[in-house]
């Protein structure tokens, strides 16, 4: 019954889609605005089958259907229900599924935003591009990865449940979903940019339109990477939460090409320029989604032969190679229309400011994505199996992260166009003495270590640059100053540098330390003292857990514990964290002792900071929503905005982003705006 | 000079010319423009002299064998769990090969010993870091050829475009305006 409702929702989703995206191209090609109406209201049918679809599975679910065999692989009758409902996303065909309805929600999303403008043909290829997506996710489900397929044979009474680890802590119901609302959300912009390849409206249009949904994805996405990384913290018990590992790597690397778009849209904005760049990085951006997703659910990661064992793999890769085809092709169909009319008079500008972020984000997920796949392709190419771990990503990302921290605190204070040494030293005055401080106070209280020192030195700089913007932003305008993107993107700045320097510091001056420890005796590392108290085991309906109590410098009892799966060989460490903003106390009961008064094994790790980096994580997300909140508007009949002429109904100046009141009339009034041929020819 | 800018404003493009910069701040005067600048300057002696500090001796003297055991494992794959390495796994696997690693060196094996001892057992992949040669090598010389190269056209572009004279319309161009102004 299930199983029958699943796959007909899946199907009606799937032929809605291609309907859709059939009656759109159709409208396109005869210019028929009813048709392009027709074609977008689609996108109601597929989120209509797409909820369904979800609803029938957590139904499966709830209700214990083991004739469904995904229900019978990840859920058993002593789940509990949290982590029933969590199991939608718990393996390969569910979250594609997650995928399909976060997907169609966009769609709908987008389908309302722009319900008065489906006569246009912008939004008609962007729909297309979007419901063409959907064919391809609602497809799979159709074949490779069906959630709804059937058991054969005989129906199990109870099921197998869940990946222990994946039933071990409530962030597991919220870090998949936000993850994939970033992932999935780079459709939007994407769509829009193959919107405006295939119209040929090539000016700025498509940009600010997609404005929001790129920076909602975005601090969509930053969110997910960070719940994982509490995620890992939190269950997996080394006492990380980042270990290069390609699971990792593939969300990080949508996060580096989108964070490059985000900055090098604005030089499109202001300039005119780069064009065919930022269409390539939203292209790449969505690329990298769709090959992470390869990478982390094909198994080619167990092996690279490993992947052709189930047609998901394949039918995956396929799928990318024809995002990068289709992307790469417009582009260079387009490329005559593409040349930018704008030039970069001088690198110590704003904009130079930007390409030079571009180029270290490019080299930063250059080196990810190379880290990540070069043991498949040395393995694919001449069978030799290679290890890149690591030593290899940190030793090769340092370079890069310090300067991008040295280009935050200097780039917001360059001005657009050209500046001179004298606007530098003005600006960036104070927080070069606020670095200068923080360098020799952490030398005096005894930090060492040259690149440590250098991200604390240049976080400071960085911050007090961000810092000195949105003070003087908020003198002239009050708490509004703290709005729009400049002011915004300075909080997020913020958000990055707290990260940045939890995770210098944490990975500096970490301690670890195991201890064979009797009940009652003590041990001591880096200036705090546990003490282990004793073990209880208490039996719950899914596992047995065997949980120790450790008191920590004398104060509270935390409890580390082990717990035994009934479907599992291994216990699984749940750690146990003394969380200060000074430092975390961590523990982990590694070999439980085999009588009361034998003594048990304890791994203590003291890391500084830590939950600084949850909290820079939410300063950034944060600053992501102020940015998208409008700041302070400058009304056309004002005085103080630009002079008669400069004002551009379809493409608004984006609030200045520099508050400076001395310096700001800048002599040069944009040129380009006034002749820009793709624009002009396309709207 | 004439210059057939289209835009309105010619001046900026003027302004924009090399050798702006100097001719703006030489304008203030040299010796003004050092005063002003010499508490940034004084900064510049202080940080490096604190990075030197702070980057020169760790206070824990020579390493202890426990350190250096903790170093190694760090660079060894796990060889059982995904991602970890052997410093940080608490896997069967890895458990024996911190044990391993810290016999050795109590044995008064040197590092490369113990490291050599290690590929030996488990293959070259066991080590978390790639080798500098061989198709290994690429992983560390790609990323760096990369960014050379982008760097190189980046400046490339930059210098091409402002060494660019204005540009000039065309007959074509005029043509163009001439058939858009709708003549």
């Amino acid at each position: 019954m299930n199983a029958l409702a699943g796959q007909s929702a899946v199907l009606f989703g799937f032929l809605a889609a291609v309907s859709g995206a059939g009656t759109t191209v159709a409208g396109l090609v005869r210019k028929r605005p009813a048709l392009l109406r027709r074609g977008l209201a689609h996108v109601w049918v597929v989120l209509g089958a797409a909820v369904v679809a979800v609803v029938v599975m957590e139904r499966a679910l709830i209700t214990n259907d083991f004739s469904l065999e995904y229900v019978a692989g990840n859920h058993s009758r002593a789940t509990p229900l949290l982590y029933t409902v969590a199991s939608l996303w718990g393996a390969l065909e569910g979250s594609i599924l997650l995928w399909s309805l976060i997907l169609a929600g966009y769609l709908a999303l987008m389908a309302r935003r722009f319900r008065t403008r489906a006569d246009d043909p912008l939004v008609g290829w962007a729909t297309v591009t979007g419901l063409a997506v959907a064919v391809f996710f609602f497809g799979l489900m159709l074949g490779p990865a069906n959630p709804f397929r059937e058991v054969v044979g005989k129906i199990a009474a109870d099921g197998a449940g869940p990946n222990p680890l994946l039933q071990n802590h409530p962030l597991m119901a919220f870090h998949p979903p936000v993850l994939y609302l970033g992932y999935v959300g780079f459709t939007i912009p994407f769509a829009f940019a193959i919107a405006a390849l295939a119209t040929g409206r090539l000016g700025e249009g498509w940009l600010i339109e997609t404005r929001r949904w790129t920076l909602f994805a975005w601090a969509f996405l930053t969110a997910g990477i960070i719940l994982g990384a509490w995620w890992s913290y939190e269950v997996l018990g080394w006492g990380g939460y980042w270990a290069w590992d390609p699971v990792e790597n593939a969300s990080f690397l949508p996060w580096l090409t989108g964070t490059a778009y985000l900055h090098s849209v604005m030089v499109q904005e202001r300039r005119g320029m780069l064009r065919v760049w930022n269409l390539s990085l939203l292209i790449a951006t969505f690329s990298l989604t769709i090959l992470g997703t390869f990478l982390t659910r094909s198994g080619v990661l167990d092996s690279v032969h490993a992947f052709t064992e189930s047609p998901i793999g394949p039918a995956i890769l396929g799928f990318f190679a024809v995002v990068v085809a289709a992307g790469v092709g417009l582009i260079a169909w387009r490329g005559d229309r593409l040349r930018s009319p704008g030039a970069i008079d001088s690198p110590l500008s704003r904009e130079g400011a930007f390409l030079a972020n571009n180029l270290l984000f490019g080299a930063f997920a250059f080196v990810v994505l190379l880290g990540t796949v070069f043991p498949l392709l040395a393995e694919a190419l001449n069978g030799e199996r290679i290890t890149v771990g690591r030593p290899y990503f940190d030793r090769m990302v340092t370079p890069v992260a310090l300067t991008l921290l040295f280009l935050m605190a200097v780039a917001p204070a360059l001005p657009w166009r050209k500046a001179s040494g004298e606007l530098l030293r003005t600006r960036l005055q104070w927080p070069a003495w606020a670095a200068t401080a923080v360098v020799v106070a952490c030398v005096a209280s005894g930090l060492r270590g040259l690149g440590t020192l250098l991200a604390f030195g240049l976080g400071a700089f960085a911050a007090a640059a961000a810092v000195r913007q949105l003070v003087l932003s908020a003198r002239r305008n009050g708490m509004r100053g703290l709005l729009g993107r400049a002011n915004g993107g300075m909080v997020v700045h913020i958000g990055v540098v707290v990260v940045a320097v939890t995770f210098a510091a944490s990975s500096a001056y970490g301690h670890r330390a195991e201890f064979r420890l009797s009940p009652g005796e003590s041990a001591s590392l880096a200036g705090h003292s546990v003490t282990y108290l004793g073990t209880r085991t208490v039996q719950y309906p899914s596992k047995r857990r065997v949980i120790a109590d450790v008191k920590v410098d004398d104060g509270k009892v935390y409890q580390p514990s082990l717990s035994l799966f009934p479907n599992a060989t291994q216990a699984i460490g749940t750690p146990s964290v003394r969380t200060t903003p000074a430092g975390d106390v961590y523990l982990t009961l590694i070999a439980a002792p085999r009588t009361p008064e034998a003594p048990a094994v304890l791994a203590v790790i003291v890391q500084p900071l830590v939950m600084w980096l949850w909290l820079g994580g939410a300063l950034m997300v944060i600053g992501t929503f102020m940015a998208v909140v409008p700041g302070r508007r400058r009304r056309p009949t004002e005085p103080a905005s630009a002079p008669a002429g400069e004002y551009r109904p379809t493409a608004p100046t984006p609030p200045r982003p520099d508050p400076e009141p001395v310096r700001m009339p800048e002599p040069v009034r944009d040129p380009v705006g006034v002749a820009r041929p793709a624009e002009a020819s396309g709207t | 000079m004439t210059e057939p800018t289209p835009g309105p404003e010619p001046a900026p493009v003027a302004e924009s010319r090399p050798g702006g910069l100097d001719a703006a701040t030489g304008t203030d005067g040299g010796g003004g423009s050092l005063r002003r600048w010499l508490p940034f300057l004084l900064l510049v002696p202080v940080v490096t002299i604190a990075l030197f500090v702070g980057a020169g001796g760790d206070d824990a003297g020579p390493p202890t064998p426990a350190r250096r055991a903790a170093g190694i494992a760090g660079e060894v794959r796990c060889p059982t769990c995904e991602g970890l390495s052997a410093a940080e796994s608490e896997a069967s696997a890895s458990v024996a090969i911190r044990a391993e690693i810290r016999r050795r060196i109590d044995e008064g094996e040197t590092d490369d010993e113990v490291r050599s001892f290690l590929v030996g057992r488990y293959g070259r992949d066991i080590l978390l870091t790639p080798e500098g040669s061989g198709v290994a090598g690429l992983v560390w010389a790609l990323p760096v050829a990369g960014f050379v190269l982008g760097a190189g056209l980046l400046v490339l572009t930059m210098r091409r475009r402002r060494d660019q004279p204005l540009r000039t319309a065309s007959a074509e161009d005029r043509r163009l305006v001439e058939q858009a102004m709708g003549r």
